[in-house]
Parts: structure tokens; sequence; C-alpha cells
């Protein structure tokens, strides 16, 4: 396949195939993100690569509003992106998972405010659901039904 | 730089090769707390798409699927990172006497 050498312990990432578009759940399992695009470290953009010249790699994941220049074409500004370092990833699968809160990433920014200024201001949005004097004991933790 | 930037970029050699389908990247020995480091580019002689996970060794099913896909990328192959003589925003320029690896992914 891919190498020879030293490559047999290796694992590889197609960025279509297993990084692209998936979804980032953070240290709980809570979604924060969707992978929208992949930042590398200095590549030499139109200048001659030299022969032994360390190849780039991934430093950050990135997510934003993508999805009209995916239909139109172009790139959002480098501005709308956030940045996911990819020293936080713990684990590539189905879903991407991260070591970090999502309290702790602007890439979450926009779930916190809606939380904390249209969803905590509905009467009762700001605890979990109530029990009802019917419920099932076993249906507790999950605060009825 | 970004990967969209590439992705879909046109591939030459001395002459148009294809384009870029996909970006294999490599974690040295698993883990992924480690650097991914880029591989090398799989070029697609006739489509810029992606090759749906059929580049996977031994994927086969559904069928009607598998066998559209891998006529679409028919005679794809991977050029590594040392065969890369130039990036450029939808251009990418390999070395004279670069290789070409098989795509398949195991």
């Amino acid at each position: 396949m891919t190498g020879g050498r030293d490559d047999q312990a290796a694992r590889w990432l197609d960025a279509q195939l297993h990084l692209l578009d998936r979804q980032v759940l953070d240290a709980h399992g809570v979604p924060m993100a969707v992978v929208d695009d992949l930042e590398l470290s200095d590549v030499p953009v139109g200048q001659r690569i030299p022969v032994d010249a360390p190849p780039p790699v991934i430093t950050a994941l990135l997510s934003g509003p993508v999805l009209a220049t995916r239909i139109f074409g172009g790139r959002p500004p480098d501005s709308r992106m956030q940045r996911t370092p990819w020293t936080a990833v713990v684990e590539v699968g189905v879903v991407i998972k991260l070591a970090v809160d999502q309290d702790t990433r602007d890439v979450a920014w926009t779930e916190r405010w809606v939380r904390d200024h249209i969803i905590g201001r509905i009467p009762g949005g700001r605890h979990i659901p109530e029990r009802e004097p019917n419920d099932h004991p076993e249906n507790g933790e999950r605060g009825g039904s | 730089m970004i990967i969209s930037d590439f992705l879909g970029s046109r591939v030459y050699g001395q002459d148009f090769l294809g384009f870029v389908s996909d970006v294999r990247f490599m974690l040295e020995s698993g883990p992924v707390s480690q650097e991914a480091q880029f591989y090398g580019i799989i070029v697609s002689p006739h489509a810029r798409s992606s090759s749906l996970g059929f580049e996977r060794s031994g994927v086969r099913s559904p069928w009607p699927i598998a066998a559209l896909v891998r006529w679409r990328h028919r005679g794809s192959f991977l050029v590594r990172w040392g065969d890369i003589e130039l990036l450029d925003i939808d251009r990418i320029q390999l070395r004279p006497g670069f290789e070409r690896g098989s795509p398949e992914l195991r």
C-alpha cells in the first residue's frame, strides 16, 4: 500500500475519508463542532520545495461558516474560522474526540450564547426537567419521560 | 495553509496528471495525540471528488456504487511528500521521476 520501510506500524488518515465533516466531541462527549478544514504547519506555497524539507503536520482542526463557500466557491475569511489544536485530539473514529471542555473553546461560543441569552431566559430553562409523580424510578436519572 | 486550498488542485508532472482527490497523513505509531504528518497526495486522473472510502482495500459493496466509484477513480495513484516540487493554489508540480504508489488504504 502506502508505505514500505518503517511504515508498518503507522496509522493512516485520509483527510476526506477520516477527518473532514466529522463531528467533534469534547471531553464530556458533548458535540461542539464539525471539522470543516485542516490547518497545516508551514507549507511553502508557490515556491520550490527543497528535497529534504520536512513534511508539514496538521496543526489544527478548523470549523466555520463554510456552507456558502462550498456551494459558490472561495473560502471564508480566516477570522471566521475557529481553531481547535490537533494536540487536543485524543481519538479519531466515527467521531473525533477531544481532551478539552467545549466551554474553554471559542468554537462553541454560539452554543453558549444561545444557552445564556435565549434558553436561560425561558421559565424553567436553567435546570434539568423535573420528575413527574408517576415516573418510574429507573427513569429518575433522566428526569422523567 | 489550509487543506481545502489544494484538495481538487490540478497535478502536473511533465504533463497534466489529474486532480488531488485526497491527502494522506501518517501517525507514526498509532496514538492520535502525536503529530499527523503529511504523507502524500492521492491523484485521480479523472475526478476531483473523494472516493468515498472505496480506496480501502476489501471494500466492494454495495457493488454498483463501488464499481462506479472505482471506475471514476481508475488510474489513481499516491505521490509522497518527497516527490512534490511545488505546492500552489490549484496547481501542484511533481519532481521529475516521481514514484506512483498504490492509493489503497488498509
